[in-house]
Formats: structure tokens, sequence, C-alpha cells
């Protein structure tokens, strides 16, 4: 059978850590073997602390909130970089595609009728293209609004 | 405002906190940090680590979006984010390079100080991380479990062993004083 520890262990310990003892702890801890060991144990793990937290010397709080700040500010910055390498690859790939759809069109039709072909389509073109446009300035720039703000909250610009 | 009220409130406004909440901060940090050092320190074995990952513990903390919760949980998180960050270091580095503590401060029980240190030297990271939150955190089994991530059943029959072993290599006469 696989040996455990006593059942009353974790609340003896907390009972030592407390110093608020019932009278049926103290009398279990004092008899019981696993739990003798373990306040001996506890014990010299404390006195262990006592002396790390004479070397301890935190840096200031003030210092940690700055540095939290500025490494949220990289983040931030990763992100939106990263976002605007995205918005760049999606816009060379739609430069792309357009050239070669606009290239395709334009070997498909007789040089003489360009100009009525072109007249024919103009508006419903534009109107395409300024569509395309406007969804990817849109979603360009949402994030970056939202960003900003985030940042204005979290007192980046103060 | 009493220190607890204070780290409470800062706790509970969550991510809208912005540098007016400093102070709640600064308790919040006044409150764990040194526990939280010593715990880096048991566990790397080194002070310069210690500072380095505290540090780290709690930018990562400020920066995470943690839900609004009480003053127990955010210690038990501060706890859960340091043994990460020590198994990131454990898993990145060379253990060796851990396992040598660096001498500095004023020692007043320098034999004693020996035989716990080495005795702890000779555990493996995750039995030290235990017997600290167990022994000297006074943490519950199910408090062991959030800050360790390891399953709440199984945290009494690893930590039993953790502490045979470490009172096996304890000398004697240390565990009798």
């Amino acid at each position: 059978m696989k040996r455990m520890s006593c059942e009353y262990e974790s609340g003896v310990i907390r009972a030592w850590h407390a110093g608020e003892w019932t009278p049926e702890l103290r009398l279990h801890a004092a008899e019981c073997e696993d739990c003798g060991e373990a306040l001996r144990l506890a014990e010299a793990l404390r006195a262990e602390a006592r002396r790390a937290d004479e070397r301890c010397n935190p840096p200031d709080s003030h210092w940690i909130l700055r540095r939290s700040q500025r490494m949220a500010r990289e983040i931030a910055l990763r992100r939106m970089d990263l976002l605007l390498k995205t918005m760049r690859a999606l816009s060379a790939i739609y430069v792309a595609v357009a050239a070669g759809w606009l290239l395709r069109g334009y070997a498909e039709v007789q040089y003489r009728e360009i100009a009525s072909v072109l007249h024919g389509a103009s508006s419903e073109f534009a109107l395409m293209a300024a569509t395309v446009a406007a969804v990817c300035v849109v979603a360009g720039l949402w994030p970056i609004l939202r960003e900003d703000a985030a940042r204005r909250e979290a007192g980046f610009f103060r | 405002m009493e220190d607890a009220g204070m780290i409470a409130s800062w706790i509970a406004s969550g991510r809208e906190r912005t540098a007016a909440d400093e102070e709640g901060f600064k308790r919040l940090y006044e409150a764990t940090s040194r526990p939280l050092w010593g715990y880096l320190q048991h566990v790397s074995g080194r002070p310069d680590v210690a500072d380095d990952l505290l540090q780290e513990t709690y930018c990562r903390f400020l920066l995470r979006k943690i839900p609004a919760t009480d003053e127990a949980r955010t210690r038990s998180y501060l706890f859960r984010i340091a043994t990460n960050l020590l198994h990131d270091r454990f898993r990145s580095r060379d253990d060796a390079a851990l396992e040598e503590p660096a001498e500095c401060g004023v020692e007043t029980d320098e034999a004693a100080r020996l035989d716990v240190r080495a005795a702890m030297r000779q555990l493996k990271p995750r039995e030290r991380e235990l017997l600290w939150l167990a022994y000297v955190e006074g943490m519950s089994h199910a408090e062991i479990a959030a800050a360790t991530g390891l399953g709440a059943m199984s945290i009494r029959i690893l930590l039993y062993r953790a502490r045979q072993k470490a009172s096996g290599f304890l000398r004697p006469r240390r565990i009798q004083s």
C-alpha cells in the first residue's frame, strides 16, 4: 500500500503558521510522527526564509510599473508592426491582382474599343475601387485608433 | 484606507487601472514581493535569478488581463507566474547554472544555512517549490495546485515524498534543534 502523509498535516502546518492551535491539533502534532517531521522541516525552511528576507532588496514598485508600461508599449508596437506588414502584403497582392485583371482585360478588347469600354465601365469600376480602398483604409485605421485609445487610457500619453 | 482595502480596490479595478492606482499596486507589491523573492531565490538557488524573475513576474502580472479577484487569489496568481517563469528558466538554461547559490549578505547561522541549502540543492525544483509553498507560505493543497499547475489530488503524495526526501538530507542535529 502506498504510504501517504497524515491527513491532519495541512491543518497542523496552517495552525503553526497562524499560531492558532486547537487543543486537539496540538495534541495530535505532539504525537504524530509525520506531523512532527513536517513541523521540523517547516521550522528549518522558515529560518531559511528569514535569512533570505535579510538579503532581499526588491526594486521600487514605481520602477516595476514603468517597466510594465514600456513592455506594454513594445507589445503594442510589435502588434501594430505586424498589422502594418500584413496590410502592406495584402495591398501588394491587391495591386498585383488588379494589374493582372486590367492587363487581361486590356488584351481582350480591341485597341479601338478601349475608349468606349472604359467610358461604359468607368463609373462602376470607380465605385468598386473606391469601396475596396475604403475597406482597406478602415481596416488599417480601426486597430490603430483602438490602440491609441488603450494607450491613452493606460497613461502612456501623459 | 487600510492596506488590504487598497489592495482589494486595486485588484477590483481590473484593467481599467491607470497611473492613479499606483498606490494600490505599491501596497500589493510591498505585501507580496519579499515572499515571492524568497520563493524564487530558494527554488532557483540564486539571488540574481530571483531579482530578475521577480521583476518579470510583476511585469507579466500587470500586462495580463486578469479577472477582478481577491488578494489570496492574486497572491496565488503571482506565484503561478513566478513558477512558470522558473520552469521556463530551467528549460532554457543549463540546470547546473541555477544550482550553485551565490554567496552574499550576512549569515547568522552558517551551519543551519548550509544544512538547509545543501538539502534543498539535492531536491528537484518541483520538490523545492512544493516544500516552500506548503511550509513557508502555508498554502493549502488547493492553493499549491493553483500556484504550480499540478493536480490538486497529486499534491499530497508529491509533498509527502518531497518532505521525506528533504528530511533525509537534513542532518539529524539540525532537525532536532
